[in-house]
């Protein structure tokens, strides 16, 4: 905490890497700062060094080599939106980073890797990130180290710390015949997300041959509610499936958030709604 | 856009753009906080994180220590040299307990968020980090947080040597309740509950003061709504005559009573100016505007009502929870709220008894409304819970008991006299422009298809122009018009505008009263040094008292330019006529500035027949306005009755509890219109405040009084996105009274446009047989309410 923060910029990995272990607690890394910000602004947060890192090139960019897609993490939220190889190879994300609130100032601002290492519950990219399988490559002790989204989601109230970055995001493109869709509930226009569901189903003829889902908004973290459905591989697909695929997302909320957004019990029962519109609208999608 | 005049008669009627211009629509307007002086100084207050403890001791020595840091100030050290603040409206006036508020809590916190002490510094930054270097030590106490806890008799006390927590218990109302209950068929009970919400103006308070030791004088420049009322208080507080204090109000970014004053950081930073002998500014953060509360009721509305309809009596014993006490004018709207029953129902059996109770939650300001929507939302979710008992549309019911046009002026059971009205013409315009009927007709339709839509209606009487006797509410105000040597004119009020654009709106008046062009009209506003002895803004006064004073000094200057300009054509003055700055007598003309010109420098000449300079200053006082108790010592203190019809089409998801509204019409009266594009902006606006009221904007406490609401993440108001088409229409009935037959068109809406929503709401899931009577309706309650109805009602076939 200080009155006085001094400010580094690194030029490149191996400066940030430099810094970063130099520094004691107390360090802030800061990107396209709509997450730190107003926190500083508010006075919550007083850091004594920010770390920009908006001079690194190694963190920016998207770019597609041999069937895997690379997304540096200073990649804003509106070239994620815009970008052709997210557009054609996962739709389903160029859509979910159109649903971020706060309008096109945190569009143009906000990045892929800050709406991640925040770890905010009411956030919009990581259902569709968990939901496509996505890998992280984090930069720490000077090494880069490659590890599956899902495993870094495992701990909300760690996050990445000042001594750990977040240098890009991976994933493997979406099968063209993948049916897909981001839900999400919020009550007023450009506020956040009371709960959302992202999900990817593949069907052959009506038969689902597979089934993600991931729900957000709704607990500390995103849940990966894929495993308890994995029964309905291989059956058709029906109205009923629907039900019980709403049943079993608010099922699968233990720990329900409770705000301002809205109480538990409707938090776990939105859960449900938000998982079966993005089910029924993936499956339209791919039918 | 050059001259604006239409080709009809006159300014007055015409939706003339705003004199202000674009400035204060783009933000580029200078508010307060773009007004700075060298070695300007920064304040940042110590607020209390407990609702309810005692201030043990305070050390100040950290804050010292930083560097940057001018003076750190104490409630005990800042109380030998400052007093209490004098209450807006003192509830001893009207036999209530009376707290000691000062701008510093001395030993004692009542609620969070209480000032506590202040750092000034060289810079923002440096004084917020300095006050989190102050280390208080408090002793706890249990705090009082809901109203009806605060009656019992083992309740803490709010304020130390009180002996209730009550600020006054106040009964209205009259006629043989007992006999029209007893009559009755049937006894409708709603509670009605409306829970605690407030404005938020983009600009949030700020105060820059500037003390001049060599002239031993003061300057405040704030967001004020009333700057002379503030002077008076400013110079109890700081010890000073009020003719060393000079208020000035620039430009307001949105007030809606929340900058009426009483604030304790108003004379805490003109304190600390004088203290310091430097400049001091203070702005208000989002946390510290959303401090401020409003509103919080609980009512028990008694309908007795006969199988068609018929309204014989009511009864309402309601509870405010005011949260502590304040200097501020807050706590008057639960006083408005009883008085304005029954609205516009023409019931004289009433019984209802107002409970404003103190608590440790922070205390309320006035709001748009000033407690007259919640009039609104209580009767009007009451009439529509009565009609479905009974079985009956509820817009017949209503029209079966308003008041009818022909009963006006109207002697209401709580004293006050409503002017004039057509209410069934109202409800039946808002009606018409939205196509009533034909919604009928598409709700069917969606039911069948499993889609629930809604229609609600509401209706709000809005008395306006209030003034209370024995306070700086006041119902008159002066006006002063000058025109120049050159033709061109400066009106002076004494009212302010609060953003509503009421300087267009006058100047539209003296063009035409004067005759001369909109365009060469300026209008000065809320300066205590310049502008006459005025009251500001509040209650929707600013066009009738600021225009109908406006419009007496421009006759008068207008008899001047009359009387020189016949004797420089040398024709009799009856021949002469002025009209957009020319001035016509048979075949011969001459120019408006010609003539000023001569009056100012043909003194001893032509000029002779008059007194120069061409200045004139009116007062304006509406009629109907009794004071004077009558024999029940009852009082009337509004000279004009506006009011409006809402109708609101909302569409619910019965699956997520979320509502979406479809469409809205207003029919509107304000009496006869200035300037329609004016008043359309403020049924807008009110419109945008009922949307927020009805179905989110919340300020919620933990369980020991400590606000959660900090932000906008948490205080969730209506985006544009969120707004649906509004129709609106005039439906104006003049003020008998009033100059051009005005009624204040500034604050009616909030309750009308509320209740429409949560009706229409209850309207939409009436199969499911939903009742919501407690506000807001956010998702998550619609929600409940529909899992609560499904339970209880399994038979019913539904969704």
């Amino acid at each position: 905490m200080s009155l006085y923060p001094a400010f580094a910029r690194p030029r490149d990995l191996g400066q940030a890497a430099e810094i970063m272990g130099s520094l004691s607690t107390g360090a802030m890394i800061i990107a396209g700062g709509q997450e730190v910000m107003p926190s500083v602004n508010y006075g919550a947060l007083m850091p004594e060094v920010y770390i920009d890192v908006g001079q690194i090139t190694a963190l920016k960019g998207i770019s597609e080599e041999n069937g895997a897609i690379q997304i540096g993490s200073f990649t804003v939220h509106r070239d994620v939106q815009q970008s052709d190889v997210i557009q054609n190879n996962l739709p389903l994300l160029s859509y979910a980073a159109a649903q971020i609130g706060g309008g096109m100032q945190v569009h143009n601002r906000g990045t892929i890797g800050g709406n991640i290492v925040s770890m905010h519950p009411l956030y919009d990219i990581l259902p569709s990130l968990l939901a496509l399988g996505a890998d992280v490559d984090i930069l720490k002790d000077g090494e880069e180290q490659r590890m599956a989204l899902a495993d870094l989601m495992k701990d909300a109230s760690h996050g990445l710390g000042s001594e750990s970055l977040l240098v890009r995001v991976l994933l493997k493109p979406m099968t063209p015949d993948a049916g897909w869709a981001y839900e999400k509930l919020k009550i007023t226009a450009g506020g956040y997300g009371s709960a959302n569901a992202a999900a990817i189903v593949t069907l052959d003829s009506d038969k689902i041959t597979s089934l993600r889902i991931i729900v957000g908004a709704v607990s500390a973290l995103p849940v990966d509610i894929s495993d308890a459905l994995s029964d309905y591989r291989g059956q058709a697909w029906s109205e009923h499936l629907a039900e019980e695929i709403e049943a079993k997302a608010s099922a699968a909320i233990k720990e329900p958030l409770s705000d301002h957004q809205g109480d538990g019990d409707w938090r776990r029962a939105m859960a449900g709604v938000m998982a079966r519109r993005a089910i029924e609208a993936a499956v339209k999608r791919a039918g | 856009m050059g001259d604006q005049k239409p080709e009809t008669e006159g300014y007055v009627g015409q939706s003339v753009r705003t004199i202000e211009g674009r400035a204060p629509i783009m933000g580029k307007a200078t508010y307060t906080n773009d007004i700075n002086f060298p070695g300007q100084l920064h304040a940042h207050i110590l607020r209390s994180p407990h609702a309810a403890a005692n201030i043990k001791s305070i050390d100040t020595s950290g804050a010292e220590k930083v560097a940057g840091v001018v003076r750190v100030v104490t409630g005990a050290q800042a109380a030998e040299y400052i007093d209490p603040i004098p209450h807006y409206i003192d509830p001893a006036v009207f036999g209530g307990r009376s707290a000691t508020i000062r701008c510093l809590a001395l030993d004692h916190v009542w609620c969070f968020g209480q000032p506590v002490a202040v750092v000034v510094a060289e810079d923002k930054r440096t004084a917020r980090y300095a006050v989190s270097r102050i280390v208080v030590d408090y002793e706890v106490t249990t705090p009082v947080i809901d109203a009806e806890d605060a009656l019992k008799d083992d309740s803490p006390m709010v304020v130390p040597g009180w002996d209730a927590n009550m600020i006054m218990q106040i009964p209205f109302g009259g006629g043989d309740v007992a006999k029209a209950f007893s009559s009755a068929d049937r006894v409708v009970k709603t509670d009605v509950k409306v829970h605690r919400f407030s404005t938020q103006p983009i600009e949030t308070r700020t105060y820059n003061a500037v003390y001049e030791a060599g002239t031993e004088s003061l300057t405040l420049y704030g967001t004020v709504q009333n700057p002379h009322p503030l002077r008076h208080v400013l110079s109890k507080i700081l010890r000073m005559p009020e003719n060393k204090i000079r208020v000035h109000a620039p430009v307001i970014g949105g007030a809606f009573g929340m900058k009426m004053h009483g604030h304790p950081e108003e004379g805490l930073v003109c304190f600390l100016s004088k203290l310091i002998g430097q400049p001091v500014q203070w702005v208000e953060d989002r946390e510290e505007c959303l401090l401020i509360g409003a509103r919080e009721q609980v009512h028990s509305v008694e309908l007795a009502v006969t199988k068609d309809g018929m309204i014989l009596g009511l009864r309402d014993h309601y509870l405010a929870n005011t949260g502590a006490p304040s200097s501020c004018p807050g706590w008057g709207m639960a006083m408005l709220t009883g008085l304005t029953m029954p609205g516009p129902y023409s019931v004289q059996n009433l019984d209802v008894q107002l409970s404003a109770v103190v608590t440790n939650k922070p205390g309320w300001n006035a709001s748009r409304g000033y407690g007259k929507e919640v009039t609104a939302l209580a009767l009007e979710l009451s009439v529509d819970n009565a009609a479905r008992e009974l079985g009956l549309d509820p817009v017949d019911m209503r029209i079966k008991n308003f008041i009818k046009k022909d009963q006006f002026p109207y002697d209401s059971p709580t004293g006050l006299i409503y002017d004039s009205g057509d209410y069934e013409g109202v409800m039946r315009k808002a009606m018409d422009i939205i196509g009533y009927e034909d919604w009928k007709k598409q709700q069917e339709e969606a039911r069948e298809e499993g889609r629930y839509i809604g229609i609600g209606v509401g209706f709000e009487l809005t008395p306006e122009g209030g003034t209370l006797p024995g306070t700086l509410v006041a119902g008159y105000d002066s006006s002063t018009v000058r025109v120049a040597p050159d033709g061109s004119v400066r009106i002076l009020t004494g009212v302010t505008t609060p953003g509503s654009g009421n300087p267009t709106g006058i100047a539209q008046i003296v063009a035409d009263e004067l005759g001369v062009r909109l365009d060469t009209i300026e209008v000065v506003q809320g300066d205590t040094t310049t502008c006459p002895y005025g009251f500001g803004n509040s209650s929707g006064r600013s066009t009738i008292v600021g225009g109908g004073s406006a419009a007496k000094a421009a006759i008068e200057v207008r008899e001047k330019i009359i009387k020189v300009a016949a004797a420089l054509m040398e024709v009799g003055e009856s021949s002469v006529t002025m009209k957009d700055g020319i001035i016509v007598s048979g075949d011969k003309t001459i120019g408006l500035e010609e003539v000023c010109y001569a009056c100012y420098t043909r003194a001893y000449d032509v000029g002779s027949v008059i007194d120069p300079p061409l200045e004139a200053t009116a007062m304006f006082k509406p009629g109907l306005v009794r004071h004077t108790p009558n024999e029940k010592g009852q009082i009337n203190p509004y000279p004009s009755y506006s009011n409006a019809a809402y109708v609101a089409i909302s569409e619910v998801d019965v699956n997520t509890g979320e509502v979406k509204l479809l469409k809205f019409s207003v029919a509107h009266d304000c009496g006869n219109v200035i300037n329609p594009i004016l008043v359309e902006g403020q049924a807008c606006g009110a419109i945008m405040f009922g949307i927020g009221a009805a179905m989110a904007e919340n300020i919620t406490f933990d369980e020991n009084g400590r606000q959660l609401t900090k932000n906008f993440m948490d205080y969730v108001m209506p985006r544009i996105g969120d707004v649906p088409p509004i129709t609106l229409a005039h439906h104006d009935s003049p003020n008998p009274v009033n100059y051009k037959g005005l009624k204040g068109a500034g604050e009616a809406g909030v309750g009308g446009s509320a209740a429409a929503v949560v009706n229409s709401v209850n309207n939409a899931l009436s199969p499911f047989g939903v009742m919501m009577t407690e506000t807001p309706l956010t998702a998550p309650r619609v929600w409940s309410a529909i899992q609560e109805a499904k339970k209880a009602q399994p038979q019913r076939k539904v969704a």
